[in-house]
Order: C-alpha cells, then structure tokens, then sequence
C-alpha cells in the first residue's frame, strides 16, 4: 500500500516528537487555532519571534518546563474573537494551566476534546461567551484541581461525573444558565474548598450528601432554584464559613444543627420561602460577621447570641414576622448596618439602639418600636431610617449636629420637637406625619446636599422663610403641606434651580402666587433625564429616594419614577390675586393643583404652553373669564378639573378635552357647551332650557297656541251666555236693541230696493 | 443617549415579563409592557413605565380606579410609532384609549372589542390599515370612536349599528368602501364624519336585500 510508508514515517515522527517533547507540535497547533479565529487580538504581537525558530517558550503568556515543552498557557483578556473548535488539546500533553478567561469575543462550545489534557490542574474559561453543555469529558483530568467556567452561556445539566472529581479544590460553575439538579455525587468532592454554583436556574433540593465536604469553607448557591429544605448535615461542614442561599425557594425552617459550625462567619438565607423561629443557638459557636435573614417568614424572636463573639458587623432580617429583639444586641458594638425594617418588632428604641459606636446603616422602619431616642447614637452614623413606628420625644442633639448623617427619615412617628438640625451632610430628611409644632424648624441655613425636605402634616405655624430660596441649592423636593404656615409664599422660592416638586397644600397661605416662580429652572425644562430614581450613594450602598404622593386621585409611593414628577400643589390655601401668566413658561410641570384657594380673574390664555401636564387642577376657586381655547393643546392631561369657579363662555372643544365629563365643569355658572347639558346661544351666553329637538320646540309652541285658542273660545260664550242668563235687564237690552236694529235694516232694504 | 434609556427600560420590561411569572396579579401591567415592546418612542414618553412595580398606576399617561386598574391610557401626540397589539384588550376595566396622532401601523387588534368599559376610543390621526374589526361591536358603552385619517379599508361593519350609546363617529379620511349603515345610532351621524373616503357609496339602500357594492 503506497500510504504505509508514510504512515510508518508519520508515527515514527510522532514517537520521536512525543520523546523529545516536541514544541514543533505545540507551536504548529496554537497558530494553526490562532489563524482560524476571527480575530486573535493580541495574539498576533503575543506570539511572534525575532528568531527564526519558532521557540513559543520565549512567547508572552506561555511557561515551558525544562524540555521545552508548555506546561502554562495564559490568554486571559486578549480580546480574541473566535471559538476553540480547531484548538488541538491533544497537542499539549504536558500543559497544567490553562487561562483564557476574559475574552468576551470566545464563543462556540467547549470541545469534548479538552479532556485530553491529562496533567491539567488548572482551567480558567470564565468570563467568555462559551455555550453549549460542560463536556463530560472534563471529568477525565483526574488532576484538575481548579475549574472555572463562570459568566458564560452554558447550558444543560451539571454532568454528575463532574461533581465526582474529588481532585477538585475551587468548583466555580457560576453565572451561566445551568439547570437540572445538584448531582449527588457531590459528596465525593471532599477536597473542596470553594463551591460557585450561583446565579443558574438550578432546581431541587441542596443534597444531604453535602456532609462529606468537610473541607468546603465557601459555599456560593443564590440565585436559583432550588427548594425543599435546608438539609441539616449541613451541620457537618466543619470548615463552612460562608453559606450563601440568596434568591432561591428554600423552604421549612434553619435546621439547628447550623448553630454547631464552628467556622461559619457569613450566613446569608435571604429571600428564600424560610419559616418558623431562627434557633437560638445561633452565633454560639463561631465568630458570626454577617448575617441576612431578610425577605423570609421568620417568627418569634431575633436569636440572642448572634453577637456573642462581639465580631457581628451585618445583621439583615428585614421583611420578616419578627416581634422581639434580644437585648443582647444593644451591647453589639462590633455592628455596622442594622436593618430590621418591615417585622412586628415591639421593643423600646433605647435599649435597642445604644453602644454601637460603628453603625452606620441603620433601619428599624415600619415596626413597633415606642420610647424615646437614645442621646448616645454614634457619631459614624449615615443613614437613619425610623419610620413607621411609634417612637416620640425629641431628636438628640448628638443626631442633629451630626457631620455624617447624609439620610434621616423620621416620618410617621410621634416625635414632638425638632432641634437646630446642623448636618452638613444630610440629603434627604424626612420628618412628615408627627407631632412637630413651632415656626418652621431652624435648619442650618447652608445645606449644600439637601435633596429632599419633607415636614409635612405636622403642627408648624408662622412664616415660610425666604431664606429658603437661597439655602438649598440642590432641593429636588420640598414638601411642607398639611400644617399651619401662614403669610405670603416667599418669591425666593424660585431661586430653587433644581426644585422639582413644591406641596405647601393645606396650609393658611394669603396673597398671590409669585410670578417669579416662572424662574424655577428645573420646572421650566421638560424632564429630559435618563435617570428616573433618586439615589444616594451611602457607604458604598446605593439608598434610593421615595415619597408618598398623592396624584390622579390615589396616593401611592413613587420611588422609581420619583426623578420624573415635577409638580406644584398649593391647594387648600387662601391664595388670592390671578394665576399669573408667567407660571405657563414651567413646560416641565406634569401636576398644577391650585384649587381651594381664592384665586380670581382669568386662567392665563397662553395655559396650553404647560404641554407636559396630565394633572390640572383649578377647581373652587373664584375664577371667571372663559376657559382659555388653548387649553385643547394639552394632549398629556388625563385629569382636569375646573369645577366650582365662575367661569363662563363656551368651553373649548379638543382631543383631550373631549374625554371629561360634566363633573369636571360644574358649578360655573356662566360655563356652557359640550360637556355640560346646556347650549351656548351665539349672541348672548344665557342659559337656554333643556330641549330634546328642535321639532320637540316647536310642539310646545303649537300646544300653547291651541290652548289660548281654546280658552278664548270658552270665554266668550260663557261671557256673552252667561250675562243673557242672568241679567234680566241686559237680556232685555239687548233683545231690544237687536229690534231696533232689525227695523232699521228692513226700512233701509225696503227703500233701497224700490 | 435617549436610545440607550429606551434600551434599558424596554431590557428592564422585558427582563420581568420573563422572569416574574409570580407577577400574575400584575397582568395590566404586563399588558401595558407587552404593547410598549412593539413601540419606538423617541420623546421617551414612556420612560416611566417599570415592570417591576406591583401595578402600572403610578406610571405617567396611565390613570388607575380607587382598586388599581387601569381607566385611562392617554398618549395622543405622542410622537410613537409602531403597532397595536392583542394585549390591549387585557385592560378589562379600561375606558378611554387616547392614541391619537402618533404613527401607529398595522392593523385593529379585533381583541379591543374586549373591552367592555370602553367609552372613548381616539386612534384617529394614525397609519392604521387594514378593515374595522366587527369585534368592535361587542363595545356596548363606547360613546365616542373616531377612526378617521388613517388608511382603514374595508366595508363598515354593519354590527356597528348596536352601538346605541354611540353619540360621535369619525370615520372620515380613510380608504372604506361599500355603503354607510343607517340603523340604530348612525341615523344621528352627520354626513362629515364620512367624508373623504373615495369607495364609499353613501347610505345603504333598505330593501329586500341590504348588500355592499364596490367592496
């Protein structure tokens, strides 16, 4: 056979190859897959020679051991464009590392091929666009001690002879699109360390052959699918440190048997379906740092002893059917973010908050917290959020004067006095729905991060200061409505540049709208942000912004559109004098609520400038004039009410203005046209009576013709009959009368005819 | 800048309706996402509209009832184009549909004759094809259908005349053939809310046997 000699010749070259540790091989096969990508990248500049030879040893990003032979290939971030497929593992029998992780442009497949690399110990994809199912194969390289295949697109389930390979010390599987269940041979892996399987759509329940790995310390599976319980071998983790669980459908409750690890620093179960009392022997043995139950249905109390070894730093069980907390955790000073916001929890605010001169992030918010703030609040605190309890007293002054408070939300509370507030660094205070009374809270007048101010429906009284205008010059949200503030609004206001949101509603407000207010930078602009959430950036968590606002007739809590509400209320006021006609250049405005005020004369002719409203609000006021015709140029307005005022004339017909209704117009006593019942006559604008028709007009007219007809008929013979009747002489009269008159007719015929 | 918003907002819109089966409650709200998907809107009128809320009322140009469904979309003049989608038909409780002068395209969804509250529906001013759905006689208490200046063909559908709320019509400046009906509520209609559409032939003649010519 003519082919033999030259197969002969081939295996001898391979023998020969293979026992010198040929690099000739290995060169041949990294350009042979560097010139079937796309685009190698880097590769080009990486793997060229000065020489003649090809000595990929000399190569960026590749080892060789002593023969020549490479034992370490490193490609990570080489913007390759391109897939593996013609890549000849086989070439590289003595390879141990591999790094082509961070290559956003590597797609295709895993081949199967790559089991081939028998001395494998580390192999790093990550990061790369592979997809396709883990190739069985992989579970060939009885040395692989690392394996990363996160931030890809794989696909299919984990092949259980993967979970076999008990060579394996750091298993990273995360960020793919994973499904099918955790195999059970997870329980040969007992060498290892770090498990990665998050954010997949892994199903099932976590395997009790999780006991054997007694070696594991991090144990990464949020964000997946996975249900049942908590299996209680998870006891017998020895080395656990970090259990993740986030984001998945866990269900029942922690079995106690977690209390007994004796290195478990992180326990994060939130966002789960988890139940029941949290054992209270939690924390007994092992220095807890974090912890997050939120997002579950825990009961009963917060266990006692999480703090016990003094190094607890997070604790998180918001959202849960807590009612008590330990009084252990005031002495907690190691802490630095308390979130226990959205429980039962009935505890005095002072032995809760206390020693922790660390904590920075602290929410006790919707709860049943009662009593009187501590004065002792510590001075690294950054964001402080009450809200929703029952908690009174005074604001400490050690708070007020605070230099690093950015976030205080006391709102809904039964706070009764509030100090001069010095906090250079607030952005957003919150103080609505207390007991707060005197002129409106001394704030420091130099508030260059102030956002959002909210001191509505409290008892201040006196005037709105004008300083307001020049003390706040980042305020998106000023809300001082349902108190008592009186005197005239400061035209100051409009120095405000990036006020998007002004409620004074519901207070005893007098005089005009300033027509200054025109000036309101931020109002004159339509919104034109990419940005539709307020968000403070608060100790490397972003805190976002939220008011409950009351709009289209429904107050609801506007958080992720809160950027984009731009509006004035200043409703149920005593505000006297026109709407002034400067007010229609705030093109951003999508809400104007002015009514229940006093303001008269004419609604501006030029209102259809505000082309961005979908709320408009006029109504009881003493307005008159007619409703200007450019009003129907408001194609956004979903909400309009003009109703008990004095306006007149016809109302204006437009697209928008079709779809409201009588209750809209009412009460105007002038007012006519569509959609009221009444006509407009052309020549006088007086109200005509309801008529179906006009035939219906017409039928009334000949009824009445036909009556006085009638009746003039009735009459006469009554008089006439009636008065011949009665009175003999008249009868007499008459008849006589009617004699006379026959002889005078026949002397005159008879003369006349002879 | 604007697009790559859209962009986000539209990956947030879809990213729930994917991954949120558990929003079932939220259906408005899905339906209001799905017709947004099939839209471009270059002013971002819609940037407001975030799938992750419990409900669509607190999104600008939707209005809600006291128990948080939807009464109102109002988008007229919006500067959108794209088309109307079976979704729609989903705002049960809905009852006025603002979607005049935008670019709409395609067709009439037949699935707005579900909406039973419906008493305004504004999709005049648009490049709507296609024929009236008959579906749209099931809109026992529409008021008010203005349909006029798209590019409608077809023959008006005879079903239309059990309408008998309906007070306006405007079918005017369209591509409609055959005969304008003359029972129920079309006795009241004046002859402008048809003009401009060249095939149609006037009243329908009563007889033994009402038909449409030139259709």
């Amino acid at each position: 056979m003519p082919s033999s000699p030259i197969l002969f010749f081939l295996l001898f070259l391979c023998f020969f190859c293979t026992q010198l540790s040929c690099t000739k091989t290995e060169v041949q096969a990294l350009l042979a897959w560097r010139s079937s990508l796309k685009d190698p990248g880097r590769l080009t500049q990486m793997w060229t020679s000065n020489n003649i030879s090809t000595d990929p040893c000399q190569w960026d990003g590749i080892k060789c051991n002593e023969a020549g032979s490479i034992i370490s290939l490193s490609i990570s971030g080489c913007q390759i464009d391109g897939t593996l497929d013609k890549f000849n593992f086989s070439s590289f029998p003595n390879l141990t590392e591999l790094w082509m992780d961070h290559n956003e442009n590597l797609h295709g497949g895993i081949p199967k091929e790559i089991g081939t690399l028998h001395n494998l110990q580390y192999l790093h994809l990550s990061s790369n666009n592979l997809v396709g199912e883990i190739p069985v194969t992989i579970s060939n390289l009885s040395n692989l001690e690392d394996l990363d295949l996160s931030f890809n697109q794989l696909t299919g389930a984990i092949p259980s002879a993967i979970l076999n390979m008990s060579s394996l010390h750091y298993l990273y599987l995360g960020n793919n699109n994973l499904t099918g269940q955790i195999p059970k041979t997870i329980g040969n892996l007992i060498n290892l360390e770090e498990l990665h399987l998050s954010a997949n759509y892994i199903k099932g329940a976590i395997p009790r052959e999780i006991e054997h790995l007694t070696n594991l310390t991090l144990l990464s599976l949020y964000e997946n699918e996975l249900s049942g319980q908590i299996p209680l071998e998870i006891g017998n983790m020895t080395e656990l440190r970090i259990a993740d669980l986030r984001y998945n459908k866990l269900q029942g409750n922690i079995p106690a048997t977690i209390a007994q690890l004796p290195n478990l620093s992180f326990l994060y179960l939130g966002n789960n379906q988890l139940n029941g009392t949290v054992t209270p022997y939690l924390g007994n043995n092992s220095y807890l740092e974090g912890i997050d139950l939120s997002n579950n249905n825990f009961v009963g109390t917060l266990p006692p002893l999480l703090c016990r070894r003094g190094e607890l730093q997070y604790l998180q069980a918001a959202n849960n059917s807590f009612i008590l907390l330990p009084i252990t955790l005031k002495n907690c000073s190691s802490l630095t973010e308390l979130d226990l916001h959205e429980n039962n929890i009935r505890a005095d605010v002072s032995q809760t908050l206390g020693e922790h001169p660390n904590l920075s992030l602290i929410d006790l918010s919707k709860n049943r917290f009662y009593g009187r703030l501590p004065s002792n609040l510590g001075g690294n605190i950054l964001s402080l959020s009450l809200e929703g309890n029952e908690i009174s007293g005074d604001i400490p002054k050690e708070l007020a004067n605070s230099t690093s408070l950015a976030i205080l939300n006391l709102s809904n509370n039964n706070f009764s006095s509030l100090p001069l507030i010095q906090a250079p660094a607030l952005e957003s205070l919150h103080a609505s729905n207390n007991k707060f009374t005197g002129e409106f809270p001394l704030l420091q007048q130099n508030w260059t991060n102030l956002v959002t101010l909210d001191i509505g429906k409290n008892n201040f009284y006196g005037k709105i200061p004008s300083w307001i205008g020049s003390s706040f010059p980042v305020l998106k949200i000023l809300r001082l409505g349902s108190n008592q503030f009186e005197g005239y609004i400061p035209p100051q206001l409009s120095m405000l540049n990036n006020l998007r949101l002004l409620d004074f509603s519901n207070n005893n407000l007098k005089g005009p709208i300033p027509h200054v207010l025109s000036h309101m930078h931020s109002m004159v602009i339509k919104t034109m942000t990419n940005e539709s959430y307020i968000t403070y950036f608060v100790s490397n968590t972003n805190e976002e912004e939220s008011i409950d606002f009351m709009w289209k007739g429904v107050e609801a809590t506007y958080q992720e559109t809160i950027a984009l509400l731009t509006g004035i209320d200043f409703s149920c006021n005593a505000l006297s004098g026109e709407i002034p006609e400067d007010l229609m250049k705030l093109q951003g405005l999508i809400s104007l609520n002015l009514s229940r005020n006093q303001l008269s004369g004419m609604i501006p002719n030029n209102i259809g400038n505000l082309t961005s409203l979908e709320v408009l609000d006029l109504s009881m006021n003493i307005l008159s004039g007619t409703i200007p015709p450019s009003i129907s140029h408001l194609t956004s307005l979903d909400t309009l009410s003009l109703s008990h005022n004095k306006l007149t004339g016809q109302i204006p017909s437009g697209p928008q203005l079709q779809t409201f209704n009588m209750s809209d117009f009412s009460d105007n006593v002038g007012l006519c046209g569509f959609p009221l019942p009444n006509n407009c006559l052309t020549h006088n604008n007086s109200i005509v009576p309801l008529v179906e028709n006009e035939a219906g007009y017409k039928k009334i007219e000949v009824i009445w013709i036909i009556c006085s007809v009638i009746l003039g008929y009735v009459i006469g013979f009554w008089v006439y009959f009636g008065a011949l009747y009665w009175k003999i002489s008249l009868r007499f009269a008459i008849f006589q009368f009617t004699d006379k008159m026959q002889d005078k007719m026949m002397k005159w015929c008879g003369r006349y005819f002879h | 800048m604007a697009s790559s918003s859209l962009l986000i907002s539209l990956a947030s819109c879809l990213l729930f309706l994917a991954l949120s089966p558990a929003l079932a409650s939220n259906s408005e709200g899905e339906a209001l996402c799905a017709f947004k998907s099939r839209l471009s809107d270059p002013n971002n009128v819609l940037q407001s509209w975030d799938q992750s809320l419990v409900n669509p009322c607190t999104w600008f140009h939707v209005t809600c009832d006291s128990q948080n469904r939807v009464i109102r979309l109002d988008l007229g003049n919006s500067n959108i184009t794209g088309t109307l989608g079976p979704e729609l038909g989903r705002l049960q409780h809905l009852q006025y549909l603002e979607l005049y002068r935008n670019s709409f395209m395609g067709k009439i969804p037949e699935e707005l004759g579900n909406l039973k509250n419906l008493v305004s529906m504004d999709l005049y001013e648009n490049q709507l094809e296609g024929e009236i759905p008959k579906s749209l006689s099931k809109l026992k208490s529409l008021r008010f259908m203005r349909l006029n200046n798209n590019k409608l063909t077809g023959s008006i559908p005879r079903e239309l005349v059990t309408l008998s709320n309906l007070k306006v019509l405007d079918f005017s400046n369209n591509d409609l053939c055959g005969t304008i009906p003359v029972d129920g509520p079309f006795s009241t209609f004046p002859p402008e809310s048809f003009e401009n559409n060249k095939r149609l032939n006037g009243p329908e003649l009563l007889g033994l046997a009402s038909y449409d010519f030139g259709c």
